[in-house]
């Protein structure tokens, strides 16, 4: 990299907000998907927004690449570096700017932590709604940039319907404001835009999310039962009563054995496991759950477990949650993909999947978001295994091409990233991607800001999706997966 | 706003309405998308108009998923049809603007109107999970999906959301639905001033209450809150609204449709001016105050304001002549306790006095860079929208 272009960098940022150091770099190369990997020529780590400013201004001046990036917990490669690039980290804008109770807003820096929102507002009785799995470590501006959902989204959606005003710094460093404080920012939604565009369009350096007070009631259940088919039938059947739960999950037996061996849930030992979690007022939750437990036994569930306090409630939610990093318990590799299908696709689904890992020989873990049809197959094979890694990558896009059949999408929360964008073919046709580029372009004509995500690009040599490797810091002994 | 000699184009299937829209853009003929043509003078009056393309030929319910909550309707099916057909399974789309009897999917949403319903359900943009589109250039194209839980591509149906027709035809799109509550039961209680209403708003806000609609009306300083669920917890919970705010009316069955169908159209059936205001939430009584300080020195003789206590969005009636409604609207621009003032309804001699939409600030080269890259012509409702 030009060096006169480094000095100009490392005036804006300062001696320690530029990284250049290959061991430094090392941390950088990739994200949560670890077997995509660059180095970039440097990272800089700005703490403001008019060093955000100063550094895009450089690189639209110099038309070098640049990559946005959170804390890198994503799962498809969205903050994966660009040769040649800079990478943009916004974890040093991680103060909580204000907090305003009254109205139910947040106002916080990009690298704060989801978590951390709902930590703030705990003691008024607020929380944040969005709760990705890695809510304790993922970053709000990688929520932002993802739409992520998590296991509640159902009943309340995902970060596009919780964000309402952004900060952001455009490709060409102009500063623009997307939504408001106040509602109703008249003309095309595109704040909307925004959330979701996985880092391509903008980077966002202010974000203003809503609160929402902690329900009256909450009731969970865990009831288990011999067939997926039954707990498909038991989610429908719910559905089909005009209740909309705050959640519904279910694990396979294979999930179910992870979760077990890692953090010990007491989860009986089962074909399929469903959780079902209805809050709101107490009247009304104490109405509906009588449905839903009569649902389960009518649908043949062999055990039924309501929790009774706190705590054992936050036992069955760590044994749903800690289910992929408990893969690790029962093989020493795993890929993770989030299709979607339509929900009552769901058992016809399960069971192809299930046909598969027969014919495949790679077993196959399902954790899923059975509420909203979100898959999230885990599957296993051995990276010393000569063709195993190939195979896992075949079976992952075996899965999404049933997703795509049921009608369903590619991914439901992780995003497509560098990872799935050559499918994206298979979901949209050079129409659909065509005009979707048209709107990029019209944000970043000149194709600087996070390029080669969301959308098919020829790829190169050896770049194909592939199954779960240990980060380059893990490898390196630094670092340990949570 | 279309008046002269323009013809009206009524596409019946959708690539229909792509070759009508790839021959006006190559004839660099302009067009107005019209639906049911509720909303037609909303937005600046367009600059010249060639033809009206009428989504009326596109009316139909192309699927209603209900096991899994969702609908694909095309832009000219109007939202009461839509609805009447979603309750043979017990759902609905739950929107509720103005002129709900007549409005059009394509208008509600390419207006993202809503209704007092928001405060539970949210606008167009919150309920769209998918739809197709023909550009002005004539390309059939979709975004989002028939799921509701899809973050692959760009969600280009956020962006029509407002666009007013100004980007991109709406052919089609997706929603995501919700079932036809049990039982339902509306509050009305009314405040002494604007001090006490501004209090019963941050207590509603701050409560475990769960309303699915919870409106303010300025001058009666009426609080209206309809709570929607199960019998039992609509009694519990309207039980404890009461208990808050004191003595208060209570609306079940026809009586409580004939209520909210009354109050949807109250400030449309007045005469004047109507624009769309927003404000913080807890801060409604110096908006309020605003409000009258700002009838008293632009010289206007009423205000009404009906809105969305919680999402702190309404809609405002300026009565009086023209240039005290504008002079009153551009002093809601600079009030601090108002944003997004926009006009909605005016007589083309204040929409010549004051801009509709108001200053679009540092938003408006991407939103000129937009309609350039969708509309490269310039051919859909030149001038209507924000861009």
């Amino acid at each position: 990299m030009d060096r006169a272009f480094l000095d100009e960098l490392r005036q804006v940022v300062g001696d320690d907000g530029l990284l250049q150091d290959p061991l430094e770099l090392l941390t950088y190369e990739c994200d949560a998907l670890p077997h995509l990997r660059e180095s970039p020529a440097a990272v800089v780590l700005p703490t403001s927004a008019s060093q955000i400013q100063g550094v895009v201004r450089l690189c639209a001046r110099h038309g070098v690449p640049f990559v946005p990036r959170g804390h890198g917990t994503g799962l498809s490669g969205g903050a994966l570096p660009v040769a040649g690039g800079v990478v943009i980290a916004l974890s040093r804008l991680n103060r909580v700017l204000d907090v305003d109770i009254p109205n139910q807003r947040v106002t916080v820096e990009p690298g704060v932590t989801n978590l951390e929102i709902t930590r703030q507002v705990a003691p008024f009785g607020f929380y944040y709604a969005p709760d990705p799995s890695s809510q304790q470590v993922c970053s709000i501006g990688g929520n932002v940039a993802e739409n992520s959902g998590g296991a509640h989204c159902l009943k309340y959606g995902f970060t596009v319907h919780h964000v309402l005003e952004v900060e952001a710094v455009m490709p060409d460093g102009a500063i623009v404001h997307f939504g408001s404080t106040f509602a109703d920012t008249p003309g095309p939604d595109l704040l909307g835009l925004l959330v979701g565009s996985e880092g391509t369009i903008a980077i966002a350096t202010r974000i203003t999310v809503r609160i929402l007070r902690r329900p009256e009631t909450v009731q969970t259940l865990l009831a288990a039962f011999a067939t997926i088919d039954a707990g498909g039938a038991v989610v429908s059947d719910i559905i089909a009563a005009g209740i909309i739960p705050a959640a519904v999950e279910m694990m396979d037996s294979l999930a179910i054995r992870a979760a077990e061996a890692a953090v010990h849930p007491n989860f009986p030992d089962a074909d399929t496991v469903l959780i079902v979690e209805l809050d709101g007022p107490a009247a009304e939750v104490t109405a509906l759950f009588d449905t839903v437990v009569d649902t389960c036994r009518r649908h043949g569930a062999t055990t039924i477990e309501v929790a009774q306090t706190d705590e054992q409630r936050a036992r069955i939610w760590r044994g749903r949650k800690a289910a992929f990093a408990a893969m690790g318990r029962v093989s020493p590799n795993y890929y993770v993909q989030d299709g979607v299908v339509p929900r009552t696709r769901l058992p016809e689904v399960l069971n192809r999947i299930r046909a598969l890992e027969q014919r495949s020989g790679l077993r196959i873990g399902n954790v899923f978001h059975a509420g909203d049809g979100n898959l999230h197959p885990l599957i296993c094979y051995d990276e010393r295994v000569p063709g195993d890694p190939e195979k896992a990558v075949e079976v992952a896009a075996e899965i999404l091409s049933y997703c795509i059949e049921a009608g369903g999408s590619l991914t439901g929360e992780h995003g497509i990233g560098a990872d799935k964008s050559s499918y994206m073919p298979t979901m949209f046709t050079a129409d659909d991607l065509a005009v979707m580029q048209r709107v990029r372009a019209a944000f970043d004509p000149q194709g600087i800001c996070n390029p080669g995500k969301v959308f098919p690009t020829p790829r190169l040599c050896g770049e194909v999706p592939g199954p779960h490797r240990a980060h380059p810091i893990e490898a390196a002994g630094l670092a340990e997966r949570w | 706003m279309v008046s002269g000699q323009e013809s009206t184009l009524v596409p019946n299937t959708p690539v229909e309405m792509a070759e009508l829209l790839r021959r006006a853009s190559e004839q660099k003929q302009s067009v107005v998308l019209r639906g049911a043509g509720t909303k037609q003078d909303w937005g600046r009056p367009p600059q010249h108009i060639d033809a009206t393309l009428s989504t009326r030929g596109l009316y139909r319910l192309i699927a209603h998923q209900h096991g899994d909550l969702t609908a694909t309707i095309e832009a000219g099916a109007s939202l009461r049809d839509v609805n009447v057909a979603l309750s043979l399974h017990g759902q609905w789309l739950p929107l509720d603007p103005p002129f709900a009897a007549e409005a059009t999917i394509g208008g509600i949403l390419a207006t993202n109107d809503s209704g007092p319903l928001r405060h539970r359900y949210g606008t167009p943009r919150d309920l769209v999970i998918g739809t197709s589109v023909a550009t002005a250039d004539g390309v059939l194209a979709k975004s989002g999906g028939q799921v509701v839980k899809n973050v692959a591509g760009y969600d280009l149906s956020k962006l029509l959301a407002g666009s007013f027709g100004s980007l991109a035809a709406i052919v089609n799109a997706t929603f995501k639905l919700s079932p036809l509550p049990a039982a339902s039961r509306t509050l009305v209680a009314a405040a002494r001033d604007a001090e006490e209403l501004g209090r019963f708003v941050r207590e509603v806000m701050a409560s475990q209450l769960e309303p699915i609609a919870f409106e303010i009306h300025v001058p009666s300083f009426a609080l209206m809150l309809r709570f929607a669920s199960v019998a039992a917890a609509v009694d519990a919970q309207a039980h404890a609204a009461e208990m808050m705010l004191g003595a208060a009316k209570l609306f079940d069955g026809d009586a409580e449709r004939t209520f909210w169908s009354q109050h949807n159209e109250r400030v449309w059936n007045g005469t004047g001016a109507i624009v769309r205001a927003s404000w913080l939430p807890a801060n409604v009584a110096a908006a309020i105050g605003e409000l009258k300080s700002c009838a008293a020195a632009s010289g206007v003789i009423e205000i009404e304001m009906l809105g969305r206590a919680a999402v702190g969005s309404g809609l405002v009636r300026i009565e009086g002549e023209a240039k005290a409604q504008a002079r009153a609207i551009e002093q809601l621009r600079q009030s601090a306790a108002f944003g997004n003032v926009v006009l909605r309804r005016g007589s083309t001699e204040l929409k010549s006095l004051v801009d509709v939409w108001g200053s679009s600030a540092e938003r408006q080269p991407l939103l000129a860079s937009l309609k350039r890259a969708l509309d490269p012509q310039g051919i859909l409702s030149p001038g209507r929208g924000p861009a």
